[in-house]
């Protein structure tokens, strides 16, 4: 397994771990509080960010060469897919609230950070989960 | 997918040249050993500049090194 993928797993664990928690968290203190404190329960987000650490702890690989153009391909690939994920997002959270409210609601401009982290996080985890299927998910091509 | 249609000889001139190892390969190429890995299994397509480099490595053409093989010509 070369770095990238050791990354990808980590941004992959925590970003996962992050969003299960908060979503379990909000629901429950949602259903027991009721809503704008059960916003608290995003605050499990902050899990996701410890996937930020990855490129620190996983050094650099040994060896001659330790990037090519097929690396170069996949990182590209990677990051295409990651993007179109975060315009998803972006599109999906501006069409939900008018879908859901109607167009004469309006919501709160704090909402606006929270869709850019959103995207920020679907990017990222869209990249990891790119990177590792197109590395074969360190099996039979990967380094053992 | 072109990668299916892009067959090589490449495990079989690295026996024929003193078994040289993937890694060897890789190092006299200027890429991984994963990318070496990923061309012998039909994985990846290399680009011109490496396969060219790839059969510099072995001393042959590089018609010796891949065989394409064009599958629509065989479907009609």
């Amino acid at each position: 397994m070369n770095r990238a993928q050791k990354i990808a797993w980590s941004l992959v664990i925590t970003i996962s771990t992050g969003v299960i928690l908060s979503g379990i968290t909000t629901a429950i203190l949602y259903v027991k509080v009721g809503m704008p404190k059960a916003s608290a329960g995003l605050a499990f987000l902050g899990i996701a960010g410890l996937g930020g650490f990855s490129p620190l702890i996983f050094r650099k690989d040994k060896g001659k060469v330790t990037f090519d153009e097929r690396d170069k391909s996949i990182k590209r690939r990677a990051a295409l897919s990651g993007f179109a994920a975060s315009y998803l997002f972006v599109g999906l959270a501006c069409m939900l609230p008018f879908s859901v409210l109607g167009p004469m609601a309006s919501i709160s401009v704090g909402w606006l950070p929270n869709i850019f982290g959103g995207a920020a996080l679907s990017f990222f985890f869209v990249w990891s989960v790119a990177i590792l299927v197109q590395y074969g998910r360190g099996g039979k091509d990967g380094n053992k | 997918m072109v990668t299916n249609e892009l067959k090589n000889r490449i495990r079989r001139l690295r026996f024929e040249n003193g078994e040289m190892t993937q890694q060897q390969l890789a190092d006299k190429t200027g890429v991984t050993r994963q990318t070496i890995l990923a061309i012998e299994a039909g994985k990846y397509a290399p680009s011109l500049p490496l396969a060219f480099r790839i059969a510099q490595t072995f001393g042959v053409s590089i018609e010796a090194v891949f065989q394409y093989e064009d599958k629509s010509d065989k479907d009609s």
